[in-house]
């Protein structure tokens, strides 16, 4: 049988937990893989650790049972790969081991395991200790984001009338019907919902961009979501939709923008798609540094408009190959300042202006055009300007030719050195290389 | 506020120090021996989690003097029972200066409310003065502007001479960490740590002493230079050279 197949047992419709047993004793890895079987559990097997450790990263599974004692490795240090891998830390770890002294369970537990059981393992237990730990891992999941669904293009906004009372549910048709179409059974998602207070929109009615009114029941309207059945409903429940759409529309602006910026690239052979490299590297390296998703999307926002300010220069100069003359340079050094100038205006952006200014600054304020110095410079920007140097060095430009990966890693490092560029963000970068499959630059 | 004071973990003079990689068995002997003559240190539970913050300017001045052994390291030290993934998220925190030649060390640490370290870092607030100078010569350092670079991590396991004269300890898992660290404010802290950027694959064995080895201990630490896989630079060099992606020379192997 080959173990690193996972071995899903026939006729389970209910989604099975899966489980790496991490062992290299083929008895005990058999006899505990059929247990887990015959209790609905999917299983795979690697006999040593880096074998181990290659099949949490492919499979992602629900639990790893780690044996201590391993022929290339232990398990502490498994784990300890595990827990430090933001994309596997969460898996909760169980220690399997014949190493029964208090250090050795102080020392598994201290690595992050969730629990430590000794070998001989009694299944009834074992399985009540799983059960345990994996009750206790979804309990502390945090939600996932859902990705907005697209809604369709309507020529007059559709609503949807979700009160209890068919009296009021009428009424309400009836004052929005002016202005609203309202949905009937089984639409899709809709601009607005009506709700009573307490209650919450039907799931298939609604998604993120759906405004919800809550229709009060007393005289009071609490918020600007609530509102009363009566006749200012209608241009209530108008601008609660219309500023629901403006927040849409910021986000479409916001794509006409990013189709300008990288539109410029287009004509540049060597700079063709190297915004949007720049931007998934950045998020790449916001990712392993363990940055929230409000963070993550600002940068890379940031990362697809940084160079919008060069749609204001002569564009001879923007694609010049050569090298530029001092006033050129001058020029180009201005695009920071001419891309604030382009966005400032437009409110939702704010939060990427600082990348696109500063994008060019160094941390020992050699950069410009501000010229500043490390502590001022955000670590949005810093995360940018690494991605943006590192892709650059990946493709052939008129004055050098283009550098492998870890070369390039190996610059930006000589750069940290130099004061330049921001250490963590070089260290991330370099392990997301590295993790990629480039053990060339593992250290 | 707390006053700040002279920890129980500084040294009183000058002591020899030295470091070895070696594999997991000879690390259980020589823990096994060390066991048999020394005390298990009371204040290092037995795999508790050391995590080490490293200082440095941004001209890598305090890097480049450890390089040529004379360099005075500034260092911000906490315990923990399991491993955390942040930094400065506690009530106080160990600020450590430590003078590092190549096989002598000095040391003095402060313990210091976590909230007030932004301003130790800055220079605002200043430790009281040691009778060794290691507090004036880490204010100069911190005058060019000094913040965390490099974070390291490990479980400890210590065993102590009664009189503080000699001092065995065995480090596992052993990890070198970067730091996302933007400014010295308040709002920096607690500081996720990471990713890592290496981990040592065996032990580091460190002997301290003051005068003279006792003969059994002589012994072991013969044997272990015997048995060793090689010696180390200070945790500090072997992580920024890490990070600078700079060799790891001088690993005798």
């Amino acid at each position: 049988m080959n173990d690193l197949a996972m071995t899903p047992l026939p006729g389970t419709a209910k989604k099975a937990t899966s489980v790496v047993v991490v062992e290299d004793d083929p008895a005990s890895a058999d006899v505990l893989q059929r247990r887990l079987q015959a209790n609905g559990m999917k299983v795979a097997v690697g006999r040593d650790g880096g074998q181990g450790l290659a099949l949490v990263r492919e499979i992602i599974p629900d639990l790893v049972l780690l044996d201590v004692m391993l022929p290339d490795t232990d398990g502490y240090d498994v784990c300890l790969r595990i827990k430090s891998d933001g994309a596997i830390a969460h898996i909760p770890v169980i220690f399997l081991s014949a190493r029964g002294e208090v250090v050795d369970k102080v020392r598994g537990l201290s690595c992050g395991a969730a629990d430590y059981v000794t070998k001989p393992w009694n299944a009834a237990e074992l399985l009540a200790r799983i059960d345990a730990v994996l009750l206790q891992t979804r309990n502390a999941r945090p939600p996932r984001l859902e990705p907005m669904a697209m809604r369709p293009e309507r020529t007059r906004p559709m609503a949807a009338v979700s009160l209890r009372d068919a009296a009021r549910r009428a009424a309400a048709e009836k004052l929005l019907a002016a202005q609203f179409d309202i949905a009937k059974d089984g639409s899709d998602a809709v601009d607005l919902v009506l709700v009573d207070e307490g209650a919450a929109p039907d799931a298939g009615l609604a998604d993120a961009g759906t405004a919800v009114l809550v229709i009060a029941r007393g005289s009071e309207t609490p918020a600007t979501e609530f509102a009363r059945l009566d006749g200012d409903l209608s241009r209530h429940a108008d601008l609660l939709v219309r500023e629901m759409r403006l927040v849409r529309d910021m986000g479409a602006a916001a794509d006409a923008l990013i189709t300008l910026a990288t539109s410029l690239e287009a004509h540049d052979r060597f700079m063709m798609g190297h915004s949007e490299r720049v931007a998934a590297r950045s998020v790449s390296i916001a990712q392993v540094l363990g940055l929230d998703q409000v963070a993550i999307g600002t940068i890379r926002l940031g990362a697809l408009l940084r160079d919008v300010g060069n749609a204001k220069l002569p564009p001879p100069i923007v694609v010049k190959a050569g090298e530029l003359t001092p006033h050129e340079r001058e020029a180009i050094e201005r695009h920071p300042l001419l891309g604030e100038e382009l966005l400032r205006h437009v409110s939702p952006l704010a939060p990427i202006l600082p990348i696109v200014r500063w994008h060019h600054e160094r941390l020992d304020g050699g950069g410009y055009p501000d010229h500043l110095t490390a502590e001022k410079i955000p670590l949005e920007v810093r995360i940018v300007s690494v991605a943006d140097r590192f892709e650059a060095l990946l493709v052939d430009r008129p004055d050098r030719p283009a550098v492998t990966e870890q070369e390039a890693v190996r610059i930006l490092q000589g750069a940290v050195g130099r004061g330049e560029l921001d250490p963590a963000a070089v260290a991330a970068l370099a392990a997301q290389v590295r993790s990629a499959g480039n053990p060339e630059v593992e250290q | 506020m707390k006053n700040i004071v002279l920890d129980s973990g500084s040294d009183t003079a000058r002591r020899n120090e030295h470091r070895f990689l070696v594999n997991e068995s000879v690390a259980r002997l020589a823990l096994r021996t060390s066991g048999t003559y020394l005390g298990l240190d009371r204040d290092d539970r037995p795999y508790q989690w050391s995590t080490t913050a490293y200082l440095d300017t941004y001209g890598w001045n305090v890097f480049r003097a450890a390089e040529a052994g004379k360099a005075l390291q500034l260092r911000v030290r906490e315990y923990h029972r399991t491993r955390p993934n942040e930094i400065l998220a506690g009530g106080t925190v160990y600020l450590e200066m430590k003078d590092d030649s190549a096989s002598t060390s000095f040391k003095e640490r402060y313990e210091v409310p976590t909230m007030s370290l932004p301003s130790y870092l800055r220079g605002e607030q200043k430790m009281p003065r040691d009778k060794n100078g290691l507090v004036e010569r880490a204010e100069r350092t911190i005058a060019d502007g000094v913040r965390p670079v490099v974070v390291t991590q490990y479980n400890r396991i210590a065993y102590s001479a009664p009189d503080g004269s000699m001092r065995i300890t065995a480090d596992h898992n052993l990890m070198y960490l970067a730091i996302p660290w933007v400014t010295n404010d308040v709002s920096s802290m607690p500081c996720r740590i990471g990713p890592v950027i290496a981990r040592e694959p065996g032990v580091i064995i460190e002997v301290k002493w003051f005068e003279e080895l006792p003969r059994w201990a002589d012994e072991l630490y013969s044997y272990i230079r015997d048995h060793m896989v090689n010696e180390r630079p200070s945790k500090f060099v072997v992580a920024m050279r890490h990070l600078l992606g700079e060799k790891q020379v001088g690993l005798a192997t």
